[in-house]
């Protein structure tokens, strides 16, 4: 058989009709499939680079740091008696629609940390390399960073950490506990009111983008 | 076009200048390549007996939109961190036919003015000036016409979204209309050549 002869033109436009007609099956969005790297992300927790503890998020929030996203997984009630300042609140169920970029560092919480640890994976299989949970979630952000408490036989050197515990407690309203070894169950624990609503970005106002203009 | 390698981090703001740069240049020597340099060529798109601008830009779009998609499919391009321009369909089709008018006018479009312009035309300076005029009106009467600048506001939409059609079928029916309107437009120019 043979072929008719075409013109580069007609060549070319067939290719890119042969192109369009295979692409008719592709799926150009990797959607909610997610691939892992297992050894990355097992090196990752193995080196424990993949927390940032209570105490370093109260500094970063009193230094007022805007390079990082705080995300609260718990429910909307739970959020709205209690969070840390700057969170956002995102459930879990929520965070595949939740517009985030993957350059952005993004800091996780719950109230435990379990959800925030599965919250964390998902992100970093989704490629969000920046990700990474409060340890401890906000049991531990309470008893660390809102009531710190001293034990009875701390050193100098403990007590003088204590006085910058204790500063920063204040800071979010909390209050430090001197000399007791067990602290008063969490139950009874008065959260601090959220009086001076710091700023909560919501989800209707992403990160400003960079404006690009593309045109002929 | 280098903004997936951007947000990655693979460079940083400096180096996007000179990449932007380089983009750039290869975008004007492919205009001036093609024609588009001139005014004569550009009014003739719309006398309808050279139908280059069509062709070249239809082309550009189908293979940037054949490009993507087999990229995003091979998994070597994250279409969601391509930067989408929103969509504000009212004001864009009024911005549109401003942009045409001025277009048949002054016979460039922004991008072509430039590339003419570096080619030292003098009918490229004079629209450049136009181009720098009407960015400063536009700036001037921006307070009066914001309500409408932003009006229609439907975010980073594209065609699949709302449609509701798949990726893949979007993208054949564009080919298949670029590659009817290629054979169309051949015709198109047969017609009116010969009657001059």
């Amino acid at each position: 058989m043979k072929l008719p002869r075409l013109t580069i033109n007609q060549k070319l436009a067939a290719v890119a009709l042969l192109l369009g007609a295979v692409a008719i099956l592709s799926q150009p969005h990797r959607g909610p499939f997610v691939k892992l790297d297992a050894r990355e992300l097992a090196a990752v927790v193995a080196q424990e680079v993949d927390h940032v503890a209570p105490a370093e998020l109260a500094a970063w929030i009193v230094e007022g740091r805007a390079d990082y996203r705080l995300l609260d997984l718990r429910s909307a009630e739970e959020y709205a008696a209690y969070h840390i300042p700057t969170a956002e609140n995102v459930p879990l169920s929520g965070l595949g629609d939740y517009p985030l970029l993957r350059n952005e560092k993004i800091v996780l919480y719950s109230e435990g940390g379990i959800h925030s640890a599965q919250a964390w994976m998902l992100l970093r299989a989704q490629g969000y390399d920046a990700a990474y949970m409060v340890l401890g979630g906000l049991e531990a952000w309470q008893d660390e960073v809102l009531f710190p408490s001293l034990p009875a036989d701390a050193g100098a050197r403990e007590r003088a950490h204590f006085e910058r515990a204790a500063q920063v407690a204040r800071f979010f309203g909390g209050e430090a506990r001197m000399g007791g070894g067990a602290a008063a169950p969490a139950a009874a624990v008065e959260l601090p009111k959220l009086t001076a609503p710091p700023p909560t970005p919501g989800p209707a106002t992403p990160v400003a983008r960079k404006k690009k203009k593309e045109g002929c | 076009m280098m903004t997936p390698l951007y947000k990655y981090g693979f460079f940083g703001e400096e180096f996007s200048l000179l990449v932007a740069f380089a983009l750039g240049l290869g975008f004007g020597f492919f205009l001036e390549r093609a024609g588009f340099g001139s005014a004569r060529k550009l009014a003739a798109q719309f006398y309808l007996y050279d139908m280059s601008v069509f062709k070249v830009m239809f082309t550009a779009i189908v293979t940037a939109l054949l490009g993507v998609t087999y990229l995003g499919w091979l998994g070597w391009l994250d279409l969601d961190l391509v930067y989408l321009v929103p969509t504000h369909l009212g004001p864009q089709i009024v911005g549109g036919l401003v942009l045409g008018v001025g277009f048949v006018i002054g016979g460039y479009c922004p991008g072509t003015s430039v590339a003419a312009l570096a080619t030292g035309r003098i009918d490229a300076v004079v629209y450049a000036l136009g181009i720098f005029a009407g960015t400063f009106a536009y700036a001037e009467l921006y307070p009066a016409i914001k309500g409408f600048v932003n009006a229609d506001a439907m975010g980073q939409v594209t065609l699949p979204e709302v449609s509701g059609l798949p990726w893949g079928l979007i993208v054949f029916a564009v080919v298949v209309i670029a590659v009817v309107g290629f054979w169309g437009a051949t015709l198109v120019e047969r017609r009116f050549r010969s009657e001059p």
